[in-house]
């Protein structure tokens, strides 16, 4: 290879034009594009008539064995992702024969047909986990526990169109049959167990939860909906400071915003973590900068509910989290029961549910200010005032407060030039007084120089205090003069 | 069914709410409750909302999951998200203040209605250090709480009177609830679905002991 400068534009070139990159990947001999997925016309149409087939098995599938009307409206809904999901159930039931996942890799990728997907790096990152969560584990309980969830997930990809209050049954039951089942279980009951029977519920949950999320999240379009709607009320609601929810905030304080700020992003987060753990783990983040920003506003005193319910109501006005509402019906459906209703994320999670409720609720009166104010502020007819009270979190007091200050330091530094300049004006009057008493004696030593220089200097001195600007160019004259002479 | 008793291990799980109108000190109890203070200068807590005790009654392992709310009067709307499945509550009132014991009125009806005799109530009457300018006599609140089958108690967070008793006496009657429940439970053959199971361990009466759920 030669060294020239666009060796590496040519090779990619070069890639690009090489004739196997265009033929068809059926090896049919013809052309391919790009928009078929390197398939050629003919190969094309023929994965797509297979593709429509496989769809259409799947939902007829659905209606004649559980006859719901209900589905059938929403598989119109779905049609988009079901292709994702069909070809997610043959990836699982190609699994279940072998038990290592590098087989199952190898599988894979040797059963190459057109569109055929690898499982999603989520899903890959959680059985990667759980794997070796089980191997630390006595090596039957483990395959019993393994062989149990791939079944449950199997199931739950195999019932994907039925209501999901009944898909939300049928994963709390594997939930409720999977504990019991642990509970009797005599190796762990063992005292020498290194993981309690809760411990392995959460790792299993986790990863039925994951594994299966593109079929358990906002599976329901309505909701979609609903999510909306409410983050248009919500932008609606962009007038509504922590003032209006009297919030004890300190918003001056900029350790305070740079906590609102966490608190803020984790709550947006929550939409993007699978597992229910990932995502009442960020609502627990979000709580507690909540209550690290109270703690700052106010000299270290823990805060309580009274406090931190506005805080949060007001994270929720300012985040804006998408699908919010999605998010919470899919954790009170399919999280471990003790998750949403004991514990510390049982608590946050009731505050959340409370928070939203109240900004779905939200009127005059629960802001207690007049109808006609609260409407006007809202259809965006008129915009609050700022008072004290309400104007603690703008955006522009942040730098209106910068301006105050560098207007402060340019009014220290203006005055201490004054200063300056006095100090500058004496020292030359003082001087300009030395050099005329020098020149006097000058010239009553040397009389016979020139008279010129005497006959101005008596009105000098007097003229020169009372007009001092003119001084510096007489005195300077009279030394040039002087200098001259000398 | 009690659903929301959960066991780990023979540990008895209650939630506990506290109800109660704004700045009649239902934080204040907790904490000195929990971590025995009173001035919030020195407690560790990042947090007064949520805490945590472990308690051991006569032998019966138990953890309070103690949830406060939030007493203004916009939230009250709020509150059955809050004490939905709840084995406790503690409903505050400043013995100062007569229209925080109608608050707290109101609040028992309404537990009352949604969660029915399930759940324990305890009214407490706050700021006994404040008897000079007491509003509601004691007698009242005592013959109130009879009326609706709860107990009175009360106490004083700024000087430690009072407190624990109060807790103790409403651990034990959750006890007592969740063995009772436990027990009818049992005979009525619960089906499959999200009952937990409650693991008792008793000391003083010979009940069949060390119950795992159903099928």
């Amino acid at each position: 290879m030669s060294a020239e400068a666009g060796s590496e534009g040519d090779k990619r070139i070069r890639v690009q034009i090489s004739e196997q990159d265009f033929l068809c990947k059926n090896g049919c001999g013809y052309y391919g594009t790009p928009q078929s997925k390197g398939l050629c016309s003919q190969c094309w149409r023929v994965s797509e008539m297979q593709e429509k087939r496989k769809q259409d098995y799947a939902k007829n599938r659905s209606l004649l064995s559980f006859e719901k009307f209900e589905a059938r409206k929403q598989t119109t809904d779905r049609r988009a992702s079901a292709t994702f999901r069909s070809l997610l159930r043959k990836d699982s039931s190609n699994q279940q024969g072998s038990p290592s996942p590098v087989a199952r890799q190898q599988q894979h990728r040797q059963d190459q047909t057109p569109r055929s997907r690898q499982l999603s790096g989520e899903s890959q990152q959680a059985r990667e986990k759980f794997l070796s969560f089980l191997h630390g584990m006595p090596k039957s309980l483990a395959h019993d526990i393994s062989r149990q969830t791939q079944h449950a997930i199997d199931n739950i990809l195999a019932h994907q169109h039925i209501e999901i209050d009944e898909l939300s049954e049928l994963v709390q039951n594997f939930y409720q049959v999977m504990t019991d089942r642990l509970n009797k279980h005599p190796l762990m009951n063992d005292i020498n167990a290194k993981v309690s029977p809760e411990e392995v519920m959460q790792e299993v949950e986790q990863y039925v939860c994951v594994r299966t999320y593109p079929v358990l999240f906002c599976a329901k379009t309505d909701e979609e909906v609903a999510d909306l709607s409410l983050q248009d009320r919500i932008r609606s609601l962009h007038w509504v400071t922590a003032g209006f929810l009297e919030t004890n905030l300190d918003y001056s304080n900029e350790k305070v915003r740079d906590r609102m700020d966490d608190a803020i992003t984790e709550i947006i987060d929550i939409n993007s973590r699978r597992g229910t753990a990932d995502k009442l783990e960020c609502l627990i983040r979000c709580s507690k900068s909540i209550f690290e920003a109270l703690k700052d506003s106010r000299s270290g005193a823990p805060a309580s509910a009274d406090e931190f319910l506005p805080v949060l109501i007001f994270v929720i006005l300012k985040g804006n989290p998408p699908l919010i509402q999605s998010n919470l019906k899919f954790i009170s459906r399919f999280a471990l029961p003790t998750r949403v209703m004991s514990g510390e994320s049982g608590y946050y999670f009731t505050n959340l549910s409370c928070a939203l409720q109240f900004v779905q609720n939200m009127n005059a009166d629960s802001l207690r200010m007049p109808k006609e104010e609260f409407e006007a502020y809202t259809s965006g007819n008129q915009v609050p005032p700022l008072t004290e009270s309400n104007c603690g979190c703008n955006q522009a007091i942040k730098s209106m407060e910068n301006s105050a200050k560098q207007l402060a330091e340019l009014i220290e530094k203006q005055k201490t030039m004054a200063v300056n300049i006095d100090e500058f004006r004496e020292r030359i009057t003082k001087e300009t007084d030395e050099f005329m008493t020098e020149v006097r004696s000058f010239t009553r030593n040397y009389p016979s120089v020139d008279l010129s220089i005497p006959k101005s200097q008596p009105s000098s001195p007097e003229a020169n205090r009372d007009f001092s600007v003119t001084v510096p160019t007489v005195t300077e004259a009279a030394v040039k003069a002087e200098e001259n002479d000398v | 069914m009690n659903s929301a008793t959960t066991s780990a291990g023979d540990v008895l799980r209650f939630k506990v709410v506290l109800l109660g109108e704004g700045a009649v000190g239902k934080t204040s109890l907790v904490l000195r409750y929990v971590e025995n203070k009173f001035n919030p200068k020195h407690l560790s807590t990042l947090q007064a909302s949520f805490m945590t005790k472990k308690l051991n009654v006569a032998g019966t392992r138990v953890e309070l999951n103690i949830w406060d709310t939030a007493g203004q009067e916009r939230f009250h709307a709020l509150g059955p998200i809050y004490y939905r499945d709840s084995q406790g509550a503690l409903l505050v009132y400043d013995i100062t203040d007569e229209d925080s014991f109608f608050k707290v009125k109101n609040w028992v009806k309404e537990l009352r209605r949604m969660l029915g005799e399930t759940v324990v109530l305890i009214i407490v009457g706050n700021k006994t250090d404040l008897n000079k300018d007491r509003r509601v006599a004691l007698n009242t609140a005592m013959e109130y709480a009879s009326s609706v089958n709860a107990v009175h108690f009360e106490c004083s967070a700024k000087t430690n009177v009072g407190i624990e008793e109060i807790f103790l006496d409403l651990t034990k009657r959750m006890i007592e609830r969740a063995k009772s429940s436990e027990s009818g439970n049992k005979s009525s053959a619960s089906g499959p679905g999200r009952n937990r199971n409650i693991l008792v361990v008793d000391d003083n009466q010979l009940r069949p002991e060390t119950k795992k759920g159903c099928c």
